[in-house]
This record gives C-alpha cells, sequence and structure tokens, in this order.
C-alpha cells in the first residue's frame, strides 16, 4: 500500500513538473528525424507524429509548426487533401504570422490548381512529369497517359503546364508531329503569361526542328501585347542565326563538294583515266598513313570526356583523312605527270586549308556545339 | 565604349572591369568610392565605373517614378535592410525612403523617413544608370515592415513607389521554433520568360531570402537584360532581400556591382540568416590565381568565423561537382576550394552554370558517404531560364534532370530541407533533407 501511494506520488509530481515546451520540443525533433528519411513509410509515420504533436494541448510554440511540417510532407508525398487539413490548423491556430502566410499561400496554390475535385489528376501529372523529365527509362508510355489525362481534364487548371511537357516529351523522342500537336495546343491554351511562354517555346522547337518557315510565321503571329520583349527578341535573334547558319551550311557543302569533283577532275586528267584514278584510289597516300594514327588516337582519347566533343573530334578525323586522301592522291596524280611547281604546292595547300575549315565548321554545327562557341567566346570560358 | 573597346572587352571580359579599358565622355565621374553609412556600422563602396555614392538631393528629373524596386542586405539581416532602386528618367536625384513597423500598411502610415544615397555608372558606352539606395538599419528581428520608397523636390512634389512590405531575419535565441526559407535559382540569362515563371512560383512559396547563383544576364556589361531581369522579379525581390553570387556572365561588371547591394567586398562574404550562414564566393575572379589565393582565404575566414554555425552553406556559381555534358565538374574549384568544404563541414553546397538540375550524393574529399552526417551535398540548379543543358550521371549522381527549376531551402533548427521544382510547377522528386540532433 506504501509503495503504491509513493509510485502515485512521484508519478503525480512528475505530471506536475512536466515542461510542455520541452516535451513538444523533444517531439518535435523526433519527427523531424523521420521525416527525413526519405522512406515513403517513414514520412508517412513522421506526419503522423507531426499531426499528433499538433494535436496535443496545451498549444504550445511548437504546435503551428508541427501542422506545418505535416502540410509540408503531405503535399510533397501528393496527399493533398491531409495536406489542405493541415493547412487549415496552422490558419486556425494562428499564433506565427510567417508561418500564417506560408499556409495562405500553400492553400491558394493547391486550390488554385484544382481543389479538391482535382487532387488525384494532379498527383498523377505529377508522377507522370517526374517519368517524363526525370528518368532514363523509355518514356513514351508516360507521355501517352499524360496525353491522356490531359485530353480527358481539358479543364485542369495546370492542363497547360501538362500540354508543354507532353510537347517537350514528345521532342526529346524525336516525334516531331506529336510535339508540334502540343506545343500547338500549349500556345493557344493557358494563362496569359504561361500560353506567351508557350507560344515562344513553339518557335523555339520550329527553330530547332529546322522548320524556319513556319518559326518565321509562329513568330510575326505572337500577339503584341502578349509579347514578351526579351524572348521575343532572342526567339527572333535566334531563327535569324539559324538562317545565317543553314545558308553557311549549304554554301560550304556545295564549296566542298565542287572542290572534291573538281579534286577527282584534275587527278583524272593527270592520270589520263577514271581507271588509272580508281587504281590510285585505292591504295591510301602518304597523307593518310601519317593522319589515320593521329585520328583515331585523338578520337580514342576524346572519347571519356564531353560527349559532344568527343563526337566532334571523331567527325573532325573522319573529315580530315578524306581530305588527305583526296589531296594526296591529287598531289600524286600531279607529281606523276610533271613535277609540281611552288604556285600549284600553294594553291594546293591553301584549298585543302579551307576544305579543312569548311568540313571543321560544318562538323561542329552538325553536333551542335556552335552555340557553346559562341558562348564561350561571348562569357569567357569555363575554368575546365 | 568604343566598338572596339567593347568588342576587346567581350573576349577578354574579366580585364574590362578593374584593367580600366572603359573609356568615359562626359563629366561622369566613375573612379568609384566610398561612403560611411551612418547607424549601421558598415561603408558602401562603388567600384571603378561608378560614381562615389553620395546623399540624394531634392531635383527631379523629367520621370522620378521609381522602379526595380528590390531589397538587399549590407549588415545583420536581422536589424538591417538594403532597399535600392532606380528612377524611370536616371536623372532624379531625390532619394528617400519611408516606412514604418507592420505588414501591408497604407502609405499615410509609413511615419519613419530616412534619407537615400545615389550614384550612377556608365554601361555600354554613354548610357547613364543612376542607383538610388537607403540602408535601415536597428530594426527588430522577425519583424514586418511596410516601406516605399522615391522622393520629394524643391517643390514639395512627390513620386513614390507602391507600398511593399518586408521581414527581417528572426532571432532564434528568442525564438528557437523559427523556420526561414530561402529560395534558390541560378542561370535566368536570355531567358527571361521562364525566369518570370520561376519567379511567380517562387513567390507562391513565401520565401524569406533569395540565394541567386549567378548568370542574371548574357553579359554583365549590357544594361538592356539588367532590364529585364529586374522587371520580372520586383514583385518578388522588392518583398524578399537578395543574395547572390557572382556568375562567369556577369564578368566582374560595375553592372552587377552596382545593382545589388551585397555585404563586403560583395564577392567573397557570409550572411547569417536564421539557423544557417550562408558563404559566398566569386569563382570568376579577374584574375584566375585569386581562387587559391586571395579569394580563398576569404572564403575560409568567413567558414572559420562562422564554424559553430547550426547548418552551413556555400553557395558559388560553377560546380565542383556536375554531370552534365555541357561543363561538368571543376577540378580547378575542386582543388581551390573543396579542402575547405571538407575541413569546415559545409551541409550544402550551392551552384548554378551547367543549366540543368542534379543533386550529389553525401560527399567527404570527392567520396561518396552511406549517410550525410558531416557529409557534403552538392547542388546545381542552373536552371532560371538559360538554354537548357544535357543533364548528366556520374558516381556522384544522385539525381539530375534536364529541366528548367528553382528551389526552396527550408531550414529550421535541427533540420534542412530542399524542394525543387520545374518552371511549370510540378515537383521534381529528389530534394534533400538533413536532421542534427
Amino acid at each position: 500500500m506504501t509503495r503504491l501511494a509513493v509510485a502515485l506520488l512521484v508519478l503525480v509530481a512528475r505530471i506536475a513538473s512536466a515542461d510542455p515546451e520541452a516535451d513538444a520540443d523533444a517531439a518535435f525533433k523526433r519527427a523531424g528525424q523521420l521525416a527525413v528519411s526519405g522512406d515513403p513509410a517513414t514520412v508517412n509515420t513522421a506526419i503522423a507524429a507531426y499531426e499528433q504533436l499538433g494535436s496535443a494541448r496545451p498549444i504550445t510554440r511548437w504546435t503551428d509548426d508541427a501542422w506545418a511540417e505535416a502540410a509540408r510532407l503531405a503535399e510533397f508525398s501528393r496527399d493533398y487533401a491531409r495536406a489542405r487539413r493541415a493547412l487549415e490548423q496552422v490558419l486556425e491556430i494562428g499564433t506565427d504570422d510567417r508561418l500564417v502566410a506560408r499556409a495562405r499561400a500553400a492553400l491558394a496554390r493547391i486550390e488554385e490548381e484544382g481543389g479538391p475535385a482535382f487532387d488525384a489528376v494532379r498527383a498523377e501529372h505529377e508522377r507522370l512529369a517526374s517519368e517524363i523529365y526525370g528518368t532514363d527509362d523509355d518514356p513514351t508510355a508516360a507521355l501517352t497517359a499524360l496525353g491522356a489525362l490531359v485530353e480527358q481534364n481539358p479543364t485542369y487548371p495546370r492542363a497547360n503546364a501538362a500540354r508543354l511537357a507532353l510537347a517537350l516529351g514528345w521532342e526529346a523522342e524525336g516525334d516531331r508531329g506529336e510535339a508540334m500537336r502540343w506545343f500547338r495546343a500549349a500556345a493557344e491554351a493557358g494563362r496569359r503569361e504561361r500560353g506567351q511562354h508557350a507560344r515562344l517555346e513553339y518557335v523555339r522547337a520550329l527553330t530547332r526542328a529546322a522548320d524556319l518557315a513556319e518559326a518565321e510565321t509562329e513568330l510575326a503571329a505572337l500577339d503584341p501585347t502578349l509579347v514578351d520583349s526579351a524572348g521575343a527578341r532572342q526567339a527572333a535573334e535566334k531563327l535569324e542565326t539559324a538562317y545565317q547558319r543553314r545558308r553557311l551550311r549549304i554554301g560550304l557543302g556545295i564549296a566542298l563538294l565542287v572542290i572534291g569533283i573538281g579534286a577527282l577532275a584534275l587527278a583524272r586528267r593527270d592520270l589520263g583515266s577514271w581507271r588509272a584514278l580508281g587504281a590510285k584510289l585505292i591504295r591510301p597516300p602518304i597523307e593518310v598513313w601519317f593522319l589515320l594514327p593521329l585520328a583515331l588516337l585523338l578520337s580514342l582519347v576524346a572519347l571519356p570526356g564531353n560527349p559532344l566533343i568527343a563526337r566532334a573530334v571523331r567527325w573532325i578525323g573522319v573529315a580530315g583523312v578524306v581530305i588527305a586522301w583526296l589531296s594526296g592522291t591529287t598531289l600524286e596524280a600531279a607529281r606523276a605527270k610533271a613535277p609540281v611547281s611552288a604556285r600549284r604546292a600553294l594553291t594546293h595547300g591553301l584549298v585543302v586549308v579551307g576544305c579543312v575549315a569548311a568540313a571543321v565548321y560544318l562538323v561542329v554545327a552538325y553536333v551542335g556545339l556552335l552555340d557553346l562557341l559562341e558562348e564561350t567566346w561571348r562569357g569567357g570560358p569555363a575554368m575546365d | 565604349m568604343r566598338p572596339a573597346t567593347l568588342l576587346l572587352c567581350l573576349a577578354l571580359a574579366p580585364a574590362c572591369v578593374k584593367g580600366n579599358p572603359i573609356e568615359l565622355d562626359g563629366d561622369l565621374l566613375t573612379e568609384g568610392g566610398t561612403l560611411r553609412i551612418d547607424g549601421c556600422g558598415y561603408d558602401l563602396t562603388t567600384r571603378y565605373g561608378a560614381e562615389a555614392p553620395r546623399p540624394g538631393t531634392a531635383v527631379f528629373g523629367p520621370d522620378p517614378t521609381p522602379r526595380h524596386v528590390h531589397l538587399g542586405i549590407m549588415g545583420d539581416p536581422k536589424t538591417s535592410v538594403v532597399a535600392q532602386w532606380r528612377t524611370k528618367d536616371d536623372k532624379t536625384l531625390a532619394s528617400e525612403i519611408r516606412y514604418a513597423k507592420g505588414a501591408s500598411l497604407p502609405a499615410a502610415d509609413l511615419v519613419e523617413e530616412k534619407a537615400g544615397i545615389v550614384f550612377a555608372y556608365r554601361s555600354t558606352g554613354a548610357e547613364e544608370i543612376r542607383v538610388h539606395q537607403a540602408h535601415l538599419c536597428g530594426l527588430e528581428p522577425g519583424t514586418s515592415y511596410s516601406y516605399q520608397v522615391g522622393g520629394t523636390d524643391l517643390d514639395g512634389a512627390k513620386s513614390y513607389s507602391p507600398v511593399y512590405t518586408f521581414r527581417t531575419a528572426p532571432d532564434t535565441v528568442a525564438h528557437p521554433d523559427s523556420e526561414v526559407v530561402f529560395g534558390f535559382v541560378g542561370d535566368s540569362r536570355g531567358g527571361y520568360d521562364v525566369w518570370q515563371l520561376l519567379i511567380d512560383e517562387l513567390s507562391d512559396r513565401q520565401p524569406d531570402l533569395i540565394l541567386f547563383s549567378g548568370d542574371a544576364v548574357t553579359i554583365g556589361l549590357t544594361q538592356y537584360e539588367w532590364e529585364e531581369f529586374f522587371d520580372r522579379a520586383e514583385p518578388l525581390f522588392a518583398r524578399v532581400p537578395l543574395v547572390s553570387a557572382h556568375g562567369n556572365h556577369e564578368v566582374n561588371a560595375v553592372n552587377y556591382f552596382s545593382q545589388i547591394a551585397l555585404p563586403g567586398d560583395q564577392e567573397n562574404f557570409g550572411v547569417d540568416y536564421g539557423f544557417a550562414h550562408i558563404t559566398v564566393g566569386n569563382d570568376t575572379p579577374d584574375d584566375i590565381s585569386k581562387l587559391a589565393g586571395e579569394f580563398k582565404d576569404k572564403i575560409a575566414a568567413d567558414m572559420a568565423k562562422s564554424n559553430s554555425a547550426r547548418w552551413k552553406l556555400f553557395m558559388h556559381h560553377q560546380p565542383m561537382f556536375s554531370a552534365s555534358t555541357r561543363h561538368g565538374p571543376s577540378q580547378t574549384l575542386q582543388d581551390a576550394w573543396l579542402p575547405l568544404v571538407d575541413q569546415y563541414k559545409i551541409d550544402l553546397v550551392l551552384n548554378g552554370h551547367d543549366h540543368d538540375y542534379e543533386i550529389s550524393r553525401p560527399m567527404i574529399n570527392k567520396q561518396v558517404q552511406a549517410t550525410n552526417d558531416n557529409a557534403t551535398v552538392f547542388v546545381v540548379a542552373g536552371g532560371a531560364g538559360a538554354e537548357l543543358y544535357d543533364n548528366g550521371s556520374d558516381y556522384w549522381t544522385l539525381y539530375s534532370e534536364k529541366t528548367y527549376n528553382a528551389a526552396v531551402i527550408r531550414v529550421r533548427r535541427d533540420q534542412m530541407t530542399m524542394e525543387a521544382f520545374r518552371h511549370d510547377g510540378t515537383q521534381i522528386p529528389q530534394g534533400f533533407s538533413k536532421s542534427k540532433p
């Protein structure tokens, strides 16, 4: 009996001396340790722990913080109904104006994104967006599913964001038809600024796809009241640059072709017949034996580095070998007929240098390194 | 600036700023200068290319309407803030801030007044840009203030901005449950439609401070892009202070240092905010040898001084670890600064430069760790509008994505989390979270 009385006294004393603030502080810390685990089940336990702390009374300084954390984790876990309930608790307690402001903004965001009627659509949109943007797996199935989701829910407030994701996703997959369909759909719908952004994305996509005429038409058709001055100006500049580069590429391509045919014709004249030229071409000239191992070595050295540069080095090597082959054959053919004059050798050398420069430009343009070179020129080199 | 000088600047950008090839016409004295800010305990120093700062005078130009209102930090963010703006005419010299304690107060209730400071700088030739600053010190921690900036001329005519509200950093001793939220974003250059979308998304998340990791514009010397950058951001930047790291595209231009108020030398400095200490470094100095010399020493000194901070962040532009196929990891920075990151047990390193999103596994001395206790996580979030680069994966990569993005970092006493999101508002699935006992 005495023992029981003592135990009761100790218990009463403990309860009397309990510090709700300290207890809440410790409980908040414990929930926080669960929250950072990243494991969905543990995070769910953390949300429950925060909710329990938020519901406990008396109210401590940690009560509204616990609800705010529960809301944050629930929203991240795509449980929007649970997040909404927790945010409403923060507003109801309302002891920290900063937390209240954030809760109000988060609630507005959730409502703006469709409210409870679209909770499931939003969760599915988030899931599919992450599959499209964030995995190396084939995203075709996710793209198809997101397309169906958008078409089934045309009033979903974030449908336009989904249309853009679809456009970019299909473009990355190389399905230009689908990409352009969704770019057009996004450009014709959406909130003011997002619609404008979508139109500019459409122009950029057309430029990337080298459909320059349509890009120009779309750019000209932009609503002047919606035009993003910088964005539109940059899109126009990109388009003009694309035109210039196309003209340059075509010009250089034709020049290389003409020079190549000319070189062959010259060699044929010097050797006397196409048959003799064919026999000569089969045996690589000394220039090729010199360049080939060098090109192979450079290609191998470049392989582990930047893949764009590795690709460029490889194709420059190929172009170099072809030019060296033609150049060497032409020179050998000329020497077979008569000694090569200094003037002709000089001309030959200059033409070869020009061909190499043209080939390097075409390769750099082909692998998509022109912008990087331009950026380096304008912004200075990166340190590595 | 003459065309030949401009071309030289484009080619050798860093040399343009301190190497003095800028030629100036007219009577604008642009040697820079220093002004003691009374009541704040610090000096304001302007760079070569800008005038010496001086108090405003009651003179209006043709259109004194304030614009590009934005906040900065030069002192203790618990008790001080810098409001900065320009006027539409760039001629107005009247400069003043009106403020009062309380959120969203009507203009009539802004009973406190403080005189502002003005200075002009020259940008891309004869263009004259005039900056106004008002330094508020002695504020109360964790408190909302309403303010408007502008001025009054000799005839008593007034021209003020709308009223905005900002909040000082919390006093974590008095409020151990304080949470602070940082918006983290970078590389907006050339993509201001996306920048606008991300500003909207960041505003929705109600940050206390914006951490910008550099490359706001394509070339720091050209003013028109800065106009776009600040135009789009004003609704957020007028409420939330901006802390920026210098990016390679800012090219150490006077435009950057004049328009963004930052502590210390504006290049390598630290800020305490809530339970976090943020060290900021300039990894594109005008002289590259400074990286492992003077700049490293400054960063080390700041990290040593803040070694007892509960949470430690380090922001600079170019990533030490990035698997993007465009720039990739910087060996130079790994050699120069990584030992400091390990020595001072930095929790989170924030970078841009590669236009994608990437978060690393926890690392110590380039080695991946099983947990993030005492280890550092490196984040690349350079997707605020500049053309995207291909992402990639390396041994350190936890997650990467080729996407426009920004993030919010929430710091409490015992936990820090980071949630990243895309420009369309969807969440990037892999963020960061860490707790401390």
